[in-house]
């Protein structure tokens, strides 16, 4: 570590004072970041957002100048929205950041009628990535081979579909997936996490089931689960008809998005500096190669793009809201 | 297969995968001492340090934490009824009685030799299952989950004999309060009275440290005086008699290693029902002369939890590694570490990894025989504390009890369940109600009602599916035998005893 001369400290000195008198004034991309900067995870240590935030944060320290540190801080009660409440709440300096569970704070903001933060006035630093699409699959043993053999269950009885409890993002996606594709179901929920309920249509449990393709693909590699369909516009599984073929555009839609946000009123050079640190770390190898590994696609989107992309998924899940708040 | 067993000793046996392994185990046992935190709060704060480290030096550090917990625990909850972390909340029920007795060194010898023991019968075990363990966790569906929360209800509240109705209105009192919060199935919340803290329903952590150590030191405080009764029975003198019980007790040894097998492979069940399980089973199989001195210090009430804990960490890496599921808490922050080293949990891990995998699991075990003498060397120092006048003692433990609740998740209503339960906890201690059933309710109640709805579901709302699937018809049965039997044996008894006085009569 370098040791600060006297001159040096009466600069810094110099560039904090106004800042004082007058607030943000003094704000520059060089004094930040000064000190750690808090990530708030709004769930439990172990959970994927938890995942990507101790992988990344450790590269993003990397891209920030002034060697501080990213501490992740795991504030996990009200099913994420106290965490959301205190990201929204805190100081828009940059040194409290947090990554938000997009549909999953929509469907509870509107379960739980919370007013305690507007999803759309965060200050938008990036994403984890691209947001992961969803297929639908089933167990290798069932006798279900083809999407045509899905649509001829659903013709003679509702299909059994294994899913989580209302309040996860699974659930909304295999609402508005069925009611999209016209597939008459008999739910099956409650499972716990996201891996819960597919190992429920590999062990039988229900007919099929829909989750997204990195969960998936974990076990079509195992030789688990066989994909008859993907929501995505364009299939990235060869072989397997997608939202195009399927003639439903809007299956691509469905989407869990791992967003990146500070409090609003964030200044412009702080959140400039934090979404081009995010974006290198997006592309450092050391998370190229783990995405890869696990199915994920790493590109990143500006502060600008970020925006437009929950106002879009507002507007999708605004759409179908009715699917999101049974119960 | 003995081939990777053998490269994953040999990959252990480095000086720095041995060095992160010992740190692993010195870690695990502070933070399993402390109540509050546990192996999750240890590997969470290890995580981004695991980040600089080889996968196979990660492993060994997260082997030897998860293996010290236990240990670290246990000393708590004889020394202070206090469990350390959650499943040796069983071991506090005979622990803390022979520390009060003066035998905390007798106890704590014991708790450390069935940890080994246990550990290692479960790492034998894991061996075992590894190569089919896919099978198994297939075989548990929601009807089998159900039915096991149930029997598992029936086999604690049949064990307060002679208090069998106030274990089942603690049972019931303990429903009621698992019932409370999100509604997993259909959605909406239940007896939330609109506090938000409530939509994750009643924290178990809280609420164990309140019914443990905050009742116990209302308890003390109000007796006045100390743990121990008098400073010339602390002697440790009876550790290494404490070693050996584990051996001449070895039934119990080996039925609470194989609860705790069995329960840690069955995905979200958790210690908490391994080590009661276990020492419900045991008090159970106990003869009927030994059977009263259950909860006034049996040695065997502190074998037979610890057994099972240390066995089920073992085998409650079958469904985390072979599916991603997580049996707890624990495994869930373990398995964020496995997905950043680039090990994602799953049926081909064990293809994959094979060597990382097997140097785990014998890490695991390493660390497990290791805490268990480390854990010995401190009891000494450590058993004075049963000698502190409760004037002291209580206002630091009950700081401790009330700072670790507080800091699982940094959220003050912990603190508040904590204290009510400390209250509801000194009340049932005051007036001799059962606290077992309370926690087992605790644990096993919201999993059984998801189940039970699940299932339904799956047969289209016909009760058959819990005949017609194998597992699930079975553990009707013996749910059933287990109701059964008590009768039966109580109105054989008393045929007997009427032969008996009918005989005499005719003398």
């Amino acid at each position: 570590m370098a040791r600060l001369t006297r001159r040096e400290l009466l600069v810094a000195a110099g560039i904090a004072t106004p800042s004082l008198i007058v607030p943000r004034a003094g704000y520059g991309a060089a004094a930040f970041p000064a000190k750690p900067i808090n990530f708030i995870i709004p769930y439990a240590p172990g959970g994927g957002f938890d995942v990507y935030v101790r992988l990344v944060g450790p590269v993003m320290e990397k891209y920030l100048p002034n060697k501080v540190s990213i501490v992740p801080v795991n504030i996990a009660a009200g099913g994420g929205n106290r965490g959301v409440a205190q990201l929204y709440r805190s100081r828009p300096d940059g040194y409290t950041i947090g990554i938000i569970n997009i549909p999953g704070m929509f469907i509870l903001q509107q379960q739980q009628g919370s007013g305690a933060y507007d999803l759309t006035k965060f200050s938008w630093i990036g994403t984890m990535g691209e947001g992961e699409r969803y297929v639908i699959s089933v167990g290798a043993k069932s006798p279900l081979k083809s999407f045509a053999d899905l649509k001829a269950l659903s013709a003679k009885r509702p299909v059994k579909l294994s899913v989580t409890g209302p309040e996860g993002t699974a659930y909304a996606a295999t609402m508005i997936g069925t009611q999209l594709l016209g597939i008459r179901t008999q739910l099956i929920s409650g499972y716990k996490g996201s891996v819960d309920y597919v190992v429920a249509a590999i062990r039988g449990d229900s007919d099929a089931v829909i989750a997204a393709i990195p969960t998936t693909m974990r076990f079509v590699r195992g030789g688990e689960v066989r994909i008859l369909a993907s929501f995505e516009a364009h299939s990235s599984i060869p072989g397997v008809p997608d939202a195009t073929a399927l003639g439903k555009p809007e299956l691509d839609q469905i989407s869990v998005e791992r967003l990146i946000g500070a409090p609003p009123g964030l200044p412009a050079p702080v959140q400039n500096l934090l979404a081009s640190a995010l974006a290198k770390s997006l592309a450092d190898p050391a998370v190229t190669k783990w995405a890869k590994d696990n199915d994920i696609r790493m590109t990143p989107h500006t502060p600008a793009q970020t925006a437009q992309l929950i106002a879009q998924q507002r507007a999708f899940f605004d759409k179908w809201r009715k699917y999101l708040a049974t119960g | 297969m003995l081939d990777m067993w053998l490269h994953g000793i040999e990959g252990l046996l480095q000086f720095r995968e041995l060095a992160f392994l010992a740190l692993g185990m010195f870690i695990g046992l502070f933070f399993g001492a402390i109540p509050g935190l546990g192996g999750a709060a240890a590997l969470a704060l290890l995580m981004p340090l695991t980040y600089g480290l080889e996968p196979f030096t990660a492993l060994a550090l997260s082997g030897g934490v998860m293996g010290g917990v236990p240990m670290g625990g246990s000393i708590t909850a004889i020394l202070l009824n206090t469990p350390g972390s959650a499943p040796n909340a069983a071991t506090a029920i005979d622990g803390y009685p022979l520390a009060q007795q003066g035998k905390a060194g007798l106890a704590i010898g014991a708790a450390a030799s069935a940890n080994s023991i246990g550990g290692i019968i479960g790492t034998v075990s894991v061996l075992a299952i590894l190569p089919v363990a896919k099978n198994i966790v297939l075989l548990f569906g929601p009807p089998e989950f159900f039915l096991l929360a149930l029997l598992g209800l029936v086999i604690v509240s049949t064990t307060s004999r002679g208090k069998l109705l106030r274990g089942l209105i603690t049972g019931g009192f303990g429903l009621m309060v698992a019932f409370i919060g999100y509604n997993d199935v259909s959605g909406g919340e239940r007896f939330t009275y609109g506090i938000e803290y409530l939509w994750d329903g009643v924290h178990l952590v809280p609420a164990l440290i309140g019914l443990f150590a905050v009742a116990e030191m209302i308890n003390l405080y109000v007796k006045g005086g100390s743990v121990a009764n008098n400073a010339a029975s602390v002697k440790i003198t009876k550790m290494t008699s404490g070693l050996m019980q584990t051996f001449r007790h070895w039934p119990t040894v080996l039925r609470g290693s194989l609860i705790g097998t069995v329960v840690g492979a069955v995905p979200g069940v958790g210690g908490v029902v391994a080590s009661f399980l276990s020492y419900s089973m045991t008090v159970q199989a106990a003869k009927e002369q030994d059977r009263d001195s259950f909860g006034k210090g049996n040695i065997k009430g502190v074998i037979a939890p610890e057994a099972a804990i240390n066995a089920k960490d073992c085998s409650s890496l079958i469904p985390t590694l072979a599916f991603g599921i997580p049996g707890g808490v624990e495994m869930a922050v373990f398995m964020g570490i496995l997905i950043v080293h680039g090990m994602q949990p799953g049926p081909l891990l064990l293809v994959d990894h094979q060597v990382e995998i097997y140097g785990l699991i014998w890490a695991l075990t390493a660390s497990c025989v290791l805490a268990s003498f480390t854990g010995l060397m401190l009891v000494k120092p450590l058993s004075y504390v049963t000698l502190l006048d409760a004037q002291i003692l209580a206002p630091m433990v009950l700081c401790v009890a009330f700072a670790g609740s507080y800091a699982i998740d940094m959220t003050i209503e912990n603190v508040i369940v904590t204290a009510v339960f400390g209250v509801i906890g000194y009340l049932m201690v005051r007036f001799d109600y059962p606290r077992l059933t309370i926690v087992i309710a605790l644990v096993l109640g919201a999993s059984a009602e998801r189940n039970f709805h699940q299932s339904m579901l799956m047969g289209d709302g016909k009760w058959s599916i819990y005949l017609n699937r194998p597992i699930s018809a079975a553990l009707l049965a013996a749910t059933i035998a287990l109701l059964v039997i008590p009768v039966v044996r109580a109105m054989l008894n008393q045929a007997a005893n009427r032969k008996i006085l009918v005989e005499k009569e005719a003398a």
